[in-house]
């Protein structure tokens, strides 16, 4: 039986009020919804946007060589309200004496070696400590040296520095020097500020409680403080090609089921984000992930740069960390410690890490270093565009 | 107002009274009740409840049953599959073992719920198409946690419980098997995700504004149809030149509705054991951005 309630007339019928009811309470509830909605988005951004303006991601969909430029440290160290440190009167009255009495060094076993003999001149050498040494631990001469005696080695911190000091030029030497790039691009050179950013005790445990309460310890601290040090990462070396697979995830035929080996790549890469700065598309044509090349044939460098740096840190990780013993309970030096070595260590969410400075002068290789690798570790085969 | 005043047709037969809430009026006119709870919605709410029990015993042990921290962290607490050591064996509890638990019960839930439809279907002398296209939502849930899974030999395959989780998985699926979005099959459930909502949307507003001339009575619309859906079906044929029945529209929305979930179905299983890389099927069938000159070499 039909039971039509109303009769309406004419081309353009009116609502019945119990319609008009039913229509006016959804656009109510759209408004409402649409409002909540952009209300959570602000506040979530509000909420978020001190990390996301130190932090955050700055995308940078096309690869463009001359946008890749490295911020000017201090303006870094400002924005983390960090003072740049300057020599301490004692110190700079001490050098004074010491510099008039030795005019030449005494015990410089590794500047000479690395850059030369200009830095037999101890003017030179002050000059090299007190711009990069100074700022970029943030410390004053006297923490690491005897203000009687600057060529004395009493000072733990002091042994530590110069082995450290090695390891910064063999890595830049076997690192940096061969990281596959296209011709042209500027390569930055290692300073004691691309890991310390203006702090001698940078990387401790505290880093791992901040980034847990960040992101929560269900998120596992991620990303400041992700490790790659795990076996499968630190026991990845190159095969007889030069090739080797640290995180490679898409499936052949061969692929071993199970998802978990995707999720390890995929945490890697969402710390690579944020320690650079960057979207997947800075490295990765978004299509196909495995490619190194756009459909138009564009080779991505920063991939394959990627790939390198992770050859770098894994001999970081395994070769010269673990010499370099902790100098209190807090710090970290091996793999099975709090946090390793990562990307976000020296990148801080940039592309070229704020503490690398400019190429100045030549970087000397050295036959027999004072600190030598614990293991060889080849430098992996790129795969670069064919010319 | 009474229900019975408002809905006075005999088509809805309603074992007993149903309520009207004021403030829902709004919000879809729904009547309240009667529920009819019987031994399959009994046997699907006690499955359901050890589900969220097992998941949430995961949850609890994630923040160290520490309140505070369960809702701050909700959205990226996840209880995980077992690790891929395991295959498709059982895992220890807190490696994987709430997961197996929780799924399997998840499992018999919707089961349980899908036989429960179907006997009200049933019992309402209704033809029991509610239960197929629930049936299609249960092959999909089906094929992304078991059948997958199953084929691939190791539950690490299939998607954590929480809201994390199955980002993570969608994500990771993707990722693993060389872009989903390439996979044909997830393209067919594509548009059949998109076609049902913009039909719903098209049949919706369309009902809505002729609302005035009765067309939102569409079962009888369906037998007699008089000028609110002959207004409806001009207005269609007038902008592209063809129009649904009152019939014919809802077999259409079920049609596609369902599609989106047997068609994502079959894309899952066939991730891995027909094609472990879909961005390569792509290549091969010459629809990747820069046809095949693009995908070689590779990487």
């Amino acid at each position: 039986m039909r039971n039509v309630h109303e009769t309406v007339d004419g081309p353009i019928a009116g609502y019945n009020d119990r319609q008009r009811q039913i229509l006016r309470g959804e656009l109510v509830g759209l408004i409402a919804f649409t409002v909540m909605a952009l209300v959570g988005v602000i506040v979530i951004s509000v909420w978020q946007g001190e990390t996301r303006a130190t932090e955050g991601f700055r995308a940078e969909y096309e690869y463009n060589y001359a946008g890749v430029q490295k911020v000017n440290f201090l303006q870094y160290l400002t924005s983390k309200n960090i003072t740049p440190t300057q020599i301490s009167p004692e110190a700079a009255a001490a050098y004074g004496v010491w510099a008039a009495a030795n005019p030449k060094t005494k015990n410089v076993q590794v500047l000479t070696k690395y850059l030369g003999a200009k830095y037999e001149d101890t003017a030179a050498i002050f000059g090299y400590m007190s711009q990069y040494v100074t700022t970029g631990l943030g410390q004053s001469c006297e923490y690491c040296h005897n203000l009687a005696d600057f060529s004395a080695d009493e000072k733990p911190t002091k042994l530590n520095a110069r082995n450290m000091f090695v390891m910064m030029f063999e890595v830049q030497n076997k690192w940096v020097e061969s990281i596959p790039r296209p011709e042209g691009q500027v390569i930055y050179q290692l300073q004691c500020a691309s890991c310390h950013n203006g702090v001698a005790k940078f990387w401790n445990k505290d880093l791992k409680a901040k980034s847990q309460e960040s992101f929560g310890v269900a998120g596992g601290g991620m990303p400041y403080d992700y490790t790659f040090a795990d076996e499968r990462f630190l026991g990845s070396l190159p095969d007889a090609d030069g090739r080797v697979n640290y995180f490679q995830v898409i499936a052949d035929r061969t692929t071993p089921p199970g998802l978990n080996d995707t999720a390890r790549n995929q945490n890697a890469m969402y710390h690579m984000n944020t320690a650079l700065g960057v979207g997947c598309d800075f490295c990765h044509y978004g299509g196909y992930f495995r490619s190194y090349s756009l459909p138009d044939g564009t080779y991505k460098y920063p991939k394959a740069q990627a790939r390198h740096m992770l050859g770098m840190l894994q001999d970081l990780t395994v070769n010269w960390l673990p010499q370099l013993p902790p100098l209190d309970a807090n710090s970290v030096a091996a793999p099975d410690q709090a946090v390793a070595p990562n990307c976000y260590m020296c990148h801080r969410g940039y592309v070229v890490p704020p503490g690398d400075i400019a190429p100045t002068e030549p970087i000397q290789k050295v036959a027999a270093p004072l600190l030598a690798p614990l293991q060889d570790i080849p430098i992996p085969i790129s795969v670069l565009p064919k010319p | 107002m009474e229900a019975e005043a408002l809905y006075p047709e005999g088509i809805e037969r309603r074992a007993k009274k149903s309520f009207h809430i004021k403030a829902l009026q709004g919000f879809g006119d729904t009547q309240i009740g009667p529920i009819y709870l019987g031994i399959w919605g009994l046997l699907a709410i006690g499955s359901f409840a050890i589900t969220v029990l097992m998941i949430f015993i995961g949850y609890g042990l994630q923040v160290g049953w520490n309140p505070i921290r369960f809702m701050r962290e909700f959205a990226v607490l996840g209880v995980e599959p077992p690790a891929p050591s395991y295959g498709l064996q059982f895992a220890p509890l807190a490696q994987g073992g709430f997961w197996q638990i929780a799924t399997l019960f998840l499992t018999l839930t919707l089961v349980f719920w899908t036989i429960r439809i179907w006997s009200r279907a049933t019992a309402n002398g209704v033809r029991p198409l509610l239960p197929i296209a629930f049936g299609a939502a249960l092959f999909l849930f089906s094929a992304i946690y078991i059948i997958h899974p199953i084929s691939m030999g190791s539950w690490n395959e299939a998607p954590g419980h929480g809201l994390r989780a199955q980002l993570v998985w969608a994500n990771n699926f993707s990722i693993k098997y060389g872009n989903f979005y390439y996979n044909p099959f997830h393209m067919v459930s594509i548009f059949g995700l998109l076609g049902s909502t913009v039909l719903l949307a098209m049949h919706g507003a369309t009902i809505l504004a002729t609302v005035q001339y009765q067309s939102h009575r569409e079962l009888d619309e369906i037998e007699d149809s008089t000028e609110g859906t002959h207004r409806a079906q001009l207005i269609w044929r007038w902008i592209m030149g063809f129009n649904a029945t009152p019939h014919s529209i809802h077999v259409w929305a079920l049609g596609l509705a369902t599609l989106a979930a047997v068609a994502g179905g079959i894309g899952v299983i066939t991730s891995g054991p027909a094609e472990p890389n879909w961005y390569l099927w792509a290549c091969r069938a010459g629809i990747t951005p820069g046809g095949i000159a693009a995908c070689v070499p590779l990487p």
